[in-house]
């Protein structure tokens, strides 16, 4: 089936970034006292937790795709 | 005179920054530390969809065998619909997050949604109305500990007809520098499905499940003083009733035929980049991101998202956004045909059941664009009150589609969004 | 937003906290809460209040195993890190050279005193077991005096951040850390006083993050004999060092500055070798005046 061909390339590509993340070359490691814009609300990823409840749940009722950015939050009978 | 030996000067300078550090409390919290403060948030959706049916409908001849009730279709409409007739929610959550000792905080979200409208029976037509409430609760607690976090999950959601329970576990461990974050997560979902109509192909009434288990591994990672990404990879495995039960059509003869039967597993893999950027010039941070999806229906989509978020005076900020969708259509789904293109008053389309072994006509797995444009307003009114609103609009149509098979038949979709909130530092 | 400015008396000397905040009352519970740590620190390990920690140890010389709580463990081992990184230059046990230098009553000490102190010195004599430790000779005395100063600014400075405070700093008499720049984005501009003429500076620096601070022989200091004689006494001669006037490092943290500051005093001639390998910022007037600054 196409669909299970197409998963190894996208596994690997996966790899590839987080090795090159996690590796070097990515310039000087920020310090910890360079933090202080990375540590306001709108750098993190968190946000909003209900804005991004509906709109999640907006978009899996009204998309094939969802999911993505974790884990949790229960399915539903979005008809 | 004692002098410092040349050698390990430079050292030097490195070992007492880094022996300073380990001393408790010398430097800002900026990792995954536990909340200092607690916080309870009230927000409120309204959202309502609009579609401009295409074909004249399936006038008269469509009336289902079951009476109105809640969480299904009830007494067949039919012919074109006015906007005010589609679906409609009205959504109210509380959220509240208390810290504890320092080291542990708990997480609990309560959400109310009512839904009512019509939505298609198949494609974009046939409207059927339909009205149910759900009830969710979430609740998580988290262990923050020196080098991570654990937290555990649980969710449970009810409808009608519908009840999911869901539990998580997730965990976080960051790097020396706490410039790198890897998260581990695992769910199961445990969903029952009891339909209000009977099967149309067995005149009985279904008592169905849904188990999915799904798994994310991330990477966060801090670039440079402003720009830290996020990519997480995930995979989700179900098995159960993934079939859309109010999607039937009856005939004038009242014998109803299935439009809808769907395989029985579904697993999918997903892949989400993360990249917020801050600019020191104005102050503002963009957010970008891209998720790639796949599954075994068939359906492969991209999602790309922007973002910009700018402070202004007084406590103001506002945050356009920006967000495009595109996906493939499932392997089953059945496009319009030129009879259902064609049809007219006059001339009604009947829906007959597939020969396939699988088949749906929902428009939500045909192949099809979509973008949404939003801007939040938010207002800090002093350092514990928080208030926001957004408006956002969407609008779907198989034009847009990126790849896959664009089924012309469909009516562009579109729907806009009201959210309200207001939050509570303590 | 608004910046409020409070000053208050710690440590013996003038301090002050100054943050940006949208309501008085806010801005007034953090700097309660400023007030509160600096005083906490100060009693915690002050040398003249007899129930403090550091009193204690200092009784128990030679004599009875003191349990530590983890600060004060975390503490002794920056201790260590200073003591080895300065090879022996700062000695947290170099206090009782106060006992021959009084510099209230401007006397130059009885030079038969100083052997006998000189040999209390020696923080690799402080003796470890699990989270207890004891001076191993009698008479020596462990202070914490050359770095608390600055500790406590950090610890102030990460209060006022984990309030939401984004703009303002914490300065414990000229030991300064910043939590963040002015809210317009600009720097704080800081001054540097002129160790020669109490009520001027002779230079002032920008600073938006980190930290400053800045050892000198006119802080607490007597003449006698057409010398001055400055409270920062060498470990091994037992004299003040004479060869710096002031020496001012800007650092991530306050801890930091002011240890390198200090040792680059300790350091004598080779401070200024010292000051340009460290790769911190700094700015430093010799016993000339001749000023000194990182090479860029």
């Amino acid at each position: 089936m196409k669909i299970q061909v197409l998963k190894k390339p996208v596994h690997a590509l996966l790899l590839l970034l987080m090795l090159g993340l996690t590796g070097c070359s990515m310039g000087a490691a920020v310090q910890p006292w360079e933090k202080g814009t990375l540590a306001r609300p709108e750098m993190t990823f968190g946000g909003d937790k209900l804005d991004t409840g509906y709109t999640e749940h907006i978009y899996s009722s009204k998309e094939g795709a969802s999911g993505g950015s974790g884990v949790g939050g229960g399915g539903c009978g979005c008809n | 005179m004692t002098s410092v030996p040349t050698t390990k000067s430079t050292v030097l300078g490195a070992a007492l920054l880094t022996a300073a550090m380990a001393l408790p409390s010398v430097q800002f919290a900026y990792a995954d530390a536990a909340p200092e403060r607690g916080n309870v948030s009230f927000k409120y959706l309204n959202y309502q969809e609009s579609q401009s049916v295409n074909t004249p409908g399936t006038s008269g001849s469509s009336t289902h065998t079951h009476d109105a009730i809640s969480g299904a279709t009830a007494g067949g409409s039919s012919g074109s619909a006015s906007n005010a007739d589609r679906i409609g929610v009205n959504a109210y959550a509380i959220s509240a997050l208390v810290p504890i000792a320092g080291e542990w905080s708990i997480g609990t979200t309560y959400t109310y949604d009512s839904v009512s409208g019509a939505s298609p029976t198949y494609h974009t037509s046939g409207l059927t109305h339909m009205v149910d409430h759900r009830n969710v609760i979430d609740l998580e607690a988290t262990r923050y500990l020196s080098r991570g976090t654990v937290t555990a999950g649980t969710s449970y959601s009810k409808e009608t007809d519908y009840i999911s329970r869901s539990y998580s576990l997730q965990g976080s461990y960051e790097t020396e520098d706490k410039n790198t974050t890897f998260t581990l997560g695992g769910s199961i979902t445990n969903d029952s499905i009891d339909p209000l109509v009977k099967d149309p192909i067995t005149g009985t009434f279904r008592h169905e499940k849904k188990d999915i288990t799904s798994g994310v591994v991330g990477v966060t990672r801090v670039l440079s003083k402003v720009d830290i990404v996020q990519f997480n990879l995930g995979y989700s495995s179900g098995t159960g009733y993934y079939s859309d039960p109010y999607k039937f059509y009856t005939s004038a003869t009242l014998v109803p035929v299935s439009l809808d039967n769907r395989p029985r597993d579904r697993n999918n893999t997903t892949l989400m980049g993360r990249w917020n950027h801050h600019f020191d010039g104005t102050d503002g941070t963009a957010h970008f991101s891209y998720r790639y999806y796949t599954d075994t229906f068939g359906i492969r989509a991209h999602t790309l998202g922007a973002e910009y978020v700018q402070p202004i005076e007084n406590g103001w900020t506002v945050a356009p956004l920006l967000r495009f969708y595109s996906q493939t259509e499932a392997d089953f789904y059945v496009a319009t045909s030129a009879a259902e293109r064609a049809a007219t008053t006059a001339a009604p389309f009947v829906p007959t059941t597939p020969t396939s072994t699988y088949y749906s006509m929902d428009q939500r797995l045909s192949a099809f664009g979509a973008y949404t444009l939003g801007l939040k307003v938010s207002k800090q009114l002093n350092p514990d009150w928080l208030v926001d609103l957004k408006f956002e609009y969407y609008q779907q149509s198989s034009d847009w589609a990126l790849a896959g098979t664009k089924d012309s038949g469909l009516a562009t979709f579109s729907a806009r969004s009201i959210q309200a909130g207001v939050s509570r530092q303590f | 937003m608004e910046t409020f400015r409070f000053g208050f008396q710690a440590m013996g000397c003038g301090c002050e906290v100054v943050l940006a905040s949208d309501s008085k009352k806010n801005a007034q519970s953090i700097a309660k809460l400023v007030i509160d740590e600096v005083t906490r620190i100060e009693q915690k390990y002050s040398r003249y209040r007899p129930e403090s920690i550091v009193s204690r140890i200092n009784a128990a010389a030679a004599r009875d195993w003191v349990e530590c709580d983890p600060e004060t463990l975390a503490l002794v081992r920056y201790g260590d890190t200073l003591f080895e990184s300065s090879a022996g230059l700062f000695d947290c046990t170099s206090g009782v050279l106060r006992r021959a230098w009084d510099f209230s009553r401007a006397q130059l000490p009885d030079p038969s005193m100083l052997p006998a102190l000189l040999s209390l010195i020696g923080w690799q004599r402080l003796e470890r077991k699990g989270n207890a430790v004891r001076l191993g000779v009698a008479g020596m005395e462990l202070d914490f005096g050359g770095f608390g100063k600055e500790y406590a600014a950090d610890r102030a400075a990460t209060i006022v951040h984990a309030k939401g405070v984004r703009h303002g700093f914490v300065n414990l008499a000229g030991d300064m850390r910043v939590v963040g720049p002015k809210p317009d984005g600009s720097p704080w501009m800081v001054g540097i006083q002129d160790p020669r003429h109490e009520k001027r500076t002779i230079a002032s620096l920008p600073l938006s993050v980190g930290a400053i601070a800045t050892s000198g022989d006119y802080e607490r200091f007597f003449e006698a004999e057409g010398n001055r004689y400055c409270h920062i006494l060498h470990p091994k001669t037992g004299y003040p060092v004479t060869f710096w006037r002031s020496v001012t490092v800007v650092a991530p943290l306050a801890i930091t500055a002011g240890s390198c500051s200090t040792i680059a005093m300790l350091s004598e001639a080779d401070g200024l070798g010292f000051l340009e390998r460290s790769g911190l910022d700094y700015f430093a007037i010799d016993h000339s005046g001749q000023v000194y600054h990182k090479k860029q």
